[in-house]
């Protein structure tokens, strides 16, 4: 009978405690993340009454896109600029783009309205950065920046072939075949060389400099490949960071930072890896094989990563460290995303599309 | 003016550590040459030094119209790209094209090769591996294939015609002009033989006849040599280019701005001379990487 008894305070307790459990330690649910879609525009050929510019309320933002098909530029209201079938040469910002030929000796610079803004005489090949117009020399192992009028604001010989590059509006940074780094600024100073040493075979297969222009980071060498990330101190770059990776990539590699600067993300073996520059974490987030990368970081710290094969990709939402959001496939050869805020535009095929993030 | 023309054996004169080491190595492994050519068929159309765009070739380059592109050594691939555009947005002038780790620390450059051709599954690569088609991608003027070698040690290009095999070539380089210039006044050597006495700039017209005419400027000679009275005072060999500081210079000995080699019609600049009452006798010779030469002379009454 006493027994009994004590059983039955057991169970109580038991049962009581269970239920403090729940109402004191349990958390919520997390919300879900869901991708609404705004509106969707053909990008096939341009619509007969298509806006410019000129007819755009002012101050109205115009941001770029490409597929393998089609270039031009689009507002996020969802009006068409205009969207033409993409050349083999092309140079696109936000500000203006450039259509060259394959022996190019000159070029026009226009406004995404299609206003010729300069002509530029000069062989090579132009491309846009972080709001900078650069040309790369038939050689590819010398580069030109030129001005917002399209004068020659430096040119610089390489000492070997460039094969990454990355720019920050004060910054840009060109790797090369033989291991070094070389950063310059818009004068065309030198700000940064550097030798990425400790591998068997040097190369620089890919670099990403923060918008800030603080932090460097490049893939380097080969047996074995690692990652480095230097920092600005005071005046000089200097490494903070690095990691031996997995990876043997002997092709350029897709590395980039988040507009805010505090996240890496660069292609690795499996996904994408990510580094965190204010706390020095690494994490992967498990991806088939990233070809390219459209980054971005949302101010709810979410990665959406357009990851995969050339012609089957992945748009993967991703709550650090490895809280998967979003993963879609997109089976198609042909895509494009671009990030402003909350929204994504994505393009497939001969469709863009406007996605807004929503947390319910 | 008297001009002869001679052909000497191919004797490379650079650096004799990296001749040896190769010619050894290749001797070691029953070879003739350090390297092979990376084309069956040799039509050299231009040679290191050739100028083409505003800039001096770091290689050679090969006229093809069709074929594989083979490793000239052993080796291991460290880089290739497919010709398009990189992630970060830099596009190639090279076009699709590979890079080969190789044997003593040198590193060839295999570029314009056709889009889509070029092996990706190799790592190892064998001599006379297959890395490619030959093509046109990227900013080249005709199909063919740029070979460049990149000598990691010392940082610099090398010439590929050193370490390759003679190509099929008995011509001399020509030597189509010689001008004396101070101030204003521009003397052509053999269309007079009387000069004020002054410091003369001194160029010369030199073209090295290809039959496969590739680039915009003339193929470049390997040797230029200027003679006064008897004294060597000037001696180009396109052996290597280094970029240093931002800018390209060529030759071991004597490294000159890439900038200031010619002349903006084209001319080699081969200096700056005080010539003194008297006659004088100026020779100027050019050879090519075959030893291929030609030496003219002009002698020159200085009043």
């Amino acid at each position: 009978m006493e027994e009994t008894g004590r059983r039955g305070i057991a169970v109580v307790v038991v049962v009581l405690a269970g239920l403090a459990y729940f109402l004191v330690c349990a958390l919520p649910l997390p919300k879900e993340l869901l991708l609404l879609p705004v509106w969707t525009r053909g990008l096939s050929s341009s619509p007969a009454s298509a806006p410019t510019t000129a007819t755009l309320s002012p101050g109205t933002e115009v941001r770029p896109f490409r597929t393998d098909a089609n270039f031009g530029y689009f507002s996020p209201a969802g009006d068409i600029l205009f969207s033409a079938p993409g050349p083999d040469g092309l140079a696109l910002a936000k500000d203006s783009y450039a259509t060259y030929d394959r022996l190019s000796t000159g070029f026009s610079v226009k406004a995404p309205n299609g206003a010729e803004l300069f002509k530029v005489t000069m062989a090579g090949y132009p491309f846009f950065a972080a709001g900078r117009r650069f040309v790369l020399a038939p050689s590819q192992s010398a580069v030109t920046e030129l001005d917002s009028g399209g004068a020659q604001r430096w040119k610089y010989e390489f000492s070997s072939v460039i094969t990454a590059f990355g720019a920050s509006p004060r910054l840009a940074v060109f790797g090369l075949m033989d291991g070094t780094l070389v950063g310059l600024d818009p004068s065309g100073k030198e700000m940064l060389t550097f030798a990425s040493g400790g591998s068997r075979i040097p190369g620089i297969y890919g670099v990403a400099v923060s918008p800030d222009s603080r932090y460097v980071a490049a893939i380097a060498g080969l047996d074995r490949q690692r990652l480095v990330v230097l920092e600005k101190r005071s005046s000089a770059y200097r490494v903070t960071w690095h990691r031996w990776l997995d990876s043997d990539f002997r092709r350029p590699v897709a590395i980039a930072f988040t507009e805010d600067g505090k996240r890496l993300m660069f292609e690795a073996p499996g996904g994408v890896g990510v580094f965190e520059s204010d706390t020095r974490n690494y994490f992967l987030v498990n991806s088939p094989t990233a070809d390219r990368l459209g980054l971005s970081i949302i101010p709810r710290d979410i990665l959406v990563l357009l990851t995969g094969s050339p012609d089957s990709k992945r748009l993967v939402c991703v709550a650090p460290p490895d809280r998967r959001l979003v993963d879609l496939p997109i089976q198609t050869d042909r895509t494009f995303i671009d990030i402003s805020g909350d929204s994504i535009f994505l393009a497939v095929d001969d469709q863009l599309l406007r996605l807004d993030m929503r947390e319910e | 003016m008297r001009s002869m023309t001679s052909r000497h054996h191919r004797i490379p004169i650079r650096e004799t550590w990296i001749i040896v080491g190769l010619v050894c190595s290749a001797a070691a492994l029953g070879g003739l040459w350090a390297l092979d050519w990376p084309l069956a068929q040799v039509k050299v159309a231009a040679t290191f030094g050739t100028p083409a765009q505003g800039r001096m070739i770091t290689g050679v380059a090969l006229a093809a119209g069709d074929g594989l592109v083979k490793a000239v050594d052993d080796g291991e691939l460290a880089f290739v790209f497919d010709g398009k555009t990189t992630p970060s947005g830099l596009p190639s002038t090279l076009g699709a094209f590979a890079v080969v780790e190789q044997q003593n620390d040198l590193a060839g450059v295999y570029a314009h090769m056709a889009a889509g051709s070029v092996s990706n599954y190799l790592t190892v690569v064998k001599r006379d591996s297959i890395l490619g088609k030959v093509g046109s991608s990227g900013w080249s003027e005709g199909p063919g294939l740029l070979f460049e070698l990149f000598d990691r040690k010392r940082g610099d290009w090398v010439n590929p015609l050193l370490v390759l095999p003679p190509a099929p070539d008995d011509k001399a380089p020509v030597i189509r002009s010689v001008a004396l210039s101070s101030g204003d006044k521009t003397y052509v050597l053999g269309e007079t033989s009387s000069i004020p006495q002054a410091t003369y700039r001194i160029s010369a017209d030199i073209v090295d006849p290809s039959d496969a005419p590739w680039t915009a400027g003339p193929p470049a000679p390997y040797t230029i040599r200027l003679s006064i009275d008897g004294t060597e005072i000037v001696r180009r060999v396109f052996d290597v280019a280094v970029a240093a500081n931002g800018e390209l210079g060529f030759f071991t000995q004597d490294t000159s701005s890439a900038t200031g080699l010619r002349t903006p019609d084209g001319r080699y600049l081969l200096g700056e001379r005080l010539l003194a009452r008297g006659r004088s006798t100026i020779e100027l010779s050019a050879e090519d990487a075959n030893g291929n030469r030609r030496s003219v002379s002009w002698s020159v009454t200085i009043r």
